[in-house]
């Protein structure tokens, strides 16, 4: 009788919150809020988009923002793609350790600050492929290229499916569509979008979304511990191991240290960091490996735990209304982020909350639409129909922005038959990371790594992560680590250290019975060739002297040759530079981010006409200047 | 709560973790692709050294509050 009573309670409960949700969906000031958000969003992006010229600004971005303004961007991409959704469900479920995942990206950093980093910059690698057939040949290339697509067009999916899931509890009381209605229309607006905007739209956007996401984050916290009456009363209502920043080690198959240390700290980390084109197209639109760093270590120390919190917090104030008897403790997770904060925030503020969100996902979704774009361009057609004009790759990049939207449509629909977001994730995730992973670690930092040893890691590598998902009793459980093996998913996240360790041994056997290539051959591609790939950058000796930057007026001086700019003597010592150093001249307004920017070449000869930079036309045209406001000229290399 | 719960992640997590940050500090140190002769290497590699007690520090404060708040 007692478990009758409180099972209508609960019920009660779960339909007053979905009542609350409804309610909101039909409220005008809802919608209002949300289609004005949306607005201001595209909109924002849109009036950066008249600052593309060419493809490499489609793409790239043209090589000149600030690592403030590429950590913001980094913050939208990163927090879109981890969804509210997906870690509120989590946090619900297990407490503060829904973060661990936001806190182990440290461990692989060196290798990206001094390793792919200067690589890819110094060496104007555009995109994963293309770096695989100048350190290997064009079949990896081919090889490297399916992988990639798959990996990106699996994630666009994702995004849809999770936006979708995100408005479904209020789509569908009031205009009775479906999820996969759902998905269409999302996809339709994704695909309008960044057909038009490119990386300079896509990089202005994420970084308005990306402080509007920390605050949404942050603003739904203050609001559940409002609810509470103060940190202290939602403290007291938390269970004491649901305070734990690390999961348990190995006895919850569904969540579990150890498998997660393997599947998002090892090969996620890597994959976010090293093989994710949309973060590297990012790293590229930075002015400099410097700024580039900068980005990176203050988004991994900072940035990311503070978006931990925004991102779980809905799932621990679920947690502790369950213990207050608010809701019931049977409600779905992955309903959570929406019920808590129908419960805590006005309409108004449920729209802004609904917007932030799925705007935060149309984030992650154009970054990734926009990068299957690069790839297909710049690794597949400019291999088919060389030395045609830019307009020409712009359209066609626009056309396979469509197409990569709709086969994104059909992803989402594959990974609705799966029971979560997550399972979905994790599913497509881990059999697809692992043989890209290896064969960028291996080809950066691993001289002996040969060509066939390549090959090895894509098809004896894939091979194997194949038969391990057939036999996962026989092949993965030596690598179980104690975990036990659920019935449905067995070994989900341990399965990605199994699948390392066939793609490493794959790639390593193989490597060490065949002949690799020489250090000429692979100049400037690993680490142990990086001064090679400095020079290239340069096309001369680098210069490392310390120097200052100085801040002068500016005109154009039509005599130049292009891509110069010329400055007096003084200021060439107070920059340490010399004739033919690379330089950055940037509009003094910090606040600007680089936007008025250009890279540009020291001419030889010093003018004698003092405080002043002369820019050659192109140098002007290029950096977007304006008259009368001062430039800051600094040394570069 | 016992010892495996609070600190077997905590400890699994700084040195295997560990044993992949401070090889792969001393692979680009080897390679020559850290040259701490350079001002702006020699600094990124103390950023690198700090970042990681930093991280460290956050989880090692998160297991104590939840042990002793």
């Amino acid at each position: 009788m007692l478990r009758l009573l409180l099972q209508q309670a609960s019920d009660s409960d779960v339909a007053a919150a979905k009542q609350i949700a409804a309610e909101a969906g039909n409220s005008p000031v809802f919608w209002v809020v949300v289609v004005g958000y949306f607005v201001l969003v595209l909109g924002f992006g849109a009036y950066f988009a008249r600052f593309n010229k060419s493809t490499s600004d489609f793409f790239f971005g043209g090589r000149r923002f600030k690592w403030w303004l590429i950590t913001m961007s980094i913050v939208a991409t990163g927090v879109g793609s981890h969804s509210f959704l997906k870690y509120s469900s989590m946090g619900f479920e297990h407490g503060f350790s829904s973060t661990m995942t936001y806190m182990n990206d440290w461990f692989f950093m060196p290798l990206f600050m001094f390793g792919w980093l200067p690589i890819i910059y110094f060496m104007r690698v555009r995109s994963i492929p293309e770096y695989f057939e100048r350190r290997f040949n064009r079949p990896v290339r081919v090889l490297a290229t399916i992988s990639l697509l798959l990996y990106m067009l699996g994630y666009i999916g994702i995004g849809f499916l999770t936006m979708a899931k995100t408005l479904h509890p209020i789509l569908e009381g009031t205009l009775g569509w479906s999820l996969m209605e759902i998905i269409w229309v999302v996809a339709l607006v994704a695909g309008v979008y960044i057909t038009f905007g490119g990386q300079t739209a896509v990089i202005f956007t994420d970084l308005l979304q990306g402080f509007i996401l920390l605050f949404a984050g942050l603003a739904l916290l203050l609001l559940g511990l409002d609810w509470f009456g103060g940190l202290g009363a939602f403290w007291a209502a938390l269970p004491a191991d649901f305070k734990l920043p690390l999961a348990s080690f190995n006895d919850d198959p569904g969540f579990n240290f150890v498998g997660i240390f393997w599947q998002d700290a090892v090969a996620g980390s890597i994959g976010f960091l090293f093989i994710n084109q949309g973060l590297i197209m990012r790293f590229l639109a930075c002015k400099s490996v410097n700024e580039g760093r900068k980005a990176a270590a203050v988004n991994v120390l900072f940035m990311m735990p503070l978006s931990a919190i925004a991102v779980g917090c809905a799932g621990w104030i679920g947690r502790g209304m369950v213990s207050q008897g608010a809701l019931p403790a049977d409600t779905s997770p992955d309903d959570v982020f929406t019920l808590v904060t129908a419960l805590v925030a006005s309409k108004a503020g449920f729209g802004f909350f609904v917007a932030a969100v799925t705007a935060a996902l149309m984030s992650t979704v154009d970054t990734l639409i926009n990068a299957v774009a690069a790839v297909f361009v710049n690794d597949v057609y400019r291999l088919a129909a060389p030395r045609r004009d830019d307009k020409h790759y712009l359209k066609v990049a626009m056309m396979v922005s469509a197409g990569a939207t709709v086969l994104g449509v059909g992803a989402a629909w594959i990974f609705t038959s799966f029971d979560s977001v997550y399972r979905a994730h994790g599913a497509f995730h881990s059999t697809l990371t692992p043989p890209l992973v290896t064969a960028i670690l291996l080809g950066i930092f691993w001289r002996r790594f040969t060509t066939a040893g390549a090959v090895a890691t894509f098809v004896i590598g894939g091979g194997l992560i194949v038969a391990g998902r057939v036999w996962p009793l026989t092949l993965i459980a030596p690598f179980s680590h104690g975990i036990p093996a659920s019935e449905s998913h067995p070994y989900s996240y341990i399965g990605a250290l199994y699948n390392l360790v066939a793609c490493f041994g794959a790639a390593v056997v193989v490597s060490l019975f065949t002949r690799r290539r020489t250090d000429e051959q692979t100049d400037g591609m690993t680490i142990w060739t990086l001064e090679t790939a400095r020079r290239a950058f340069k096309g001369g000796e680098p210069n490392d002297a310390r120097g200052f930057a100085l801040p002068l007026r500016w005109r154009v001086e039509p005599g130049l040759p292009e891509g110069a700019v010329q400055v007096d003597a003084e200021a060439l010592q107070g920059m340490a530079a010399g004739a033919g150093d690379l330089a950055y001249v940037c509009d003094k307004r910090w606040w600007l981010g680089g936007l008025r920017s250009a890279h540009a070449r020291l001419h030889a000869e010093p003018h004698a006409l003092g405080e002043v930079v002369l820019l050659a036309p192109d140098v002007f045209e290029a950096g977007h200047f304006q008259e009368g406001r001062i430039v800051i000229v600094e040394k570069e290399l | 709560m016992d010892f495996n719960r609070v600190w077997l992640p905590y400890l699994y997590l700084y040195g295997v973790g560990g044993l992949f940050f401070f090889g792969s500090l001393a692979l680009v140190v080897r390679s020559g692709a850290c040259d701490r002769t350079r001002f702006a290497d020699r600094r990124w590699f103390r950023v690198l050294f700090t970042g990681f007690l930093w991280i460290a520090g956050l989880h090692l404060a998160g297991n104590l509050l939840a042990l002793f708040l």
